[in-house]
């Protein structure tokens, strides 16, 4: 089931890499139908702590964990932001499936438990113990071991479901990947 | 001949919504420097402003209303009485939101101590830098396509 996925994933998968495409809808208001937002990258992560979105479309922005700082550089506002990777990736989904060295790692900062099959996929819903409120729950899919899907909902009822496709795993990912620099005259906010 | 246009009331201005990116970089203030996603929902008499953080969650819901301003963030709920006070409260600099919804709609309303550039505004891009008081301050926007 899930959770045997999630214990072979997070102890077989020391790198990888992958096409990504997100849905994020959120909550319907005032009878209005639920407004939801596409976009597609690519994925690369690597055990413990490291991991990389590539956003191509819509927009380009570029989210690099290296292991110790997170950078965000987003393309259009020619800005990056930078913050230390423990203030924010404890209770993050990416945390989840590229950090955590084994499943007890995982179990510091989510409660883990296997829920029904869905969309062809066995599913292991992960709650963050520590509240800081941002993060509701997210479900993690598997199609068998290969990691399929992630399901994240955030605590104003907002959803976001990034679906992997062509994933690699240890199959060599450049530690370069996710050594981040600031591309020239782009300004660098350290937070 | 043209038409005669109906300038629409004040009140009738119909309530917009936009959605993008923001940036905001204080001089020597790294902390109070952010980026996040957005969605702008209304007018500036009535309204609501939304951030997210890059992965798609969402990171606060500022809601204004004659009397009243609220900000939702994490599991805590603040009230403040003035928007600008709102704003200042969640992100530590008077963004002059109630002006945004101008700025964005293409018209440049002077607000005391900001310069607005819309010149890049059908590329979707907007800038408005703060010169006084200091300390300075440069916010951009770019708007989804």
């Amino acid at each position: 089931g899930g959770m045997e996925s999630l214990e072979n994933f997070v102890k077989t998968a020391k790198s990888g890499r992958a096409d990504f495409s997100q849905v994020v809808t959120a909550p319907g208001r005032d009878g209005q139908a639920p407004r939801s937002k596409t976009s597609t990258g690519s994925f690369e992560f690597s055990r413990p702590a490291r991991f990389r979105f590539d956003y191509k479309k819509p927009f380009e922005q570029t989210i690099v964990a290296d292991g110790q700082t997170l950078w965000l550089y987003d393309v259009d506002l020619k800005q990056v932001t930078s913050r230390k990777q423990a203030q924010v990736l404890g209770s993050t989904p990416a945390a989840l499936i590229a950090s955590s060295p084994d499943l007890n790692a995982l179990k510091k900062d989510f409660s883990l438990e296997a829920i029904a099959d869905r969309d062809g996929l066995q599913w292991v819903q992960a709650t963050p113990k520590v509240k800081d409120g941002q993060l509701h729950s997210v479900k993690v899919g598997f199609r068998g071991n290969e990691l399929a899907a992630l399901d994240i909902l955030d605590s104003f009822g907002q959803r976001s479901v990034i679906s992997f496709s062509k994933m690699e795993l240890n199959a060599g990912v450049s530690p370069d990947s996710f050594q981040f620099k600031a591309p020239q005259g782009v300004d660098v906010v350290k937070q | 001949c043209a038409s005669p246009q109906l300038a629409p009331q004040k009140e009738e201005v119909s309530a917009s919504v936009w959605h993008g990116r923001m940036a905001l970089q204080v001089e020597d203030q790294p902390s109070q420097s952010f980026s996040a996603g957005f969605e702008l929902r209304g007018r500036a008499e009535q309204g609501e402003l939304t951030l997210y953080n890059p992965l798609g969650g969402t990171l606060a819901a500022l809601q204004w209303a004659p009397g009243s301003a609220t900000l939702r963030s994490g599991n805590e709920v603040k009230q403040f009485d003035s928007i600008d006070a709102l704003v200042a409260g969640a992100t530590g600099t008077a963004i002059p939101v109630a002006s945004l919804f101008d700025w964005l709609a293409g018209s440049n309303t002077p607000v005391t101590g900001w310069e607005a550039d819309l010149s890049q505004l059908p590329q979707g891009r907007l800038r408005a830098r703060r010169v006084a008081p200091p300390p300075a301050a440069d916010l951009r926007v770019a708007l989804d396509k």
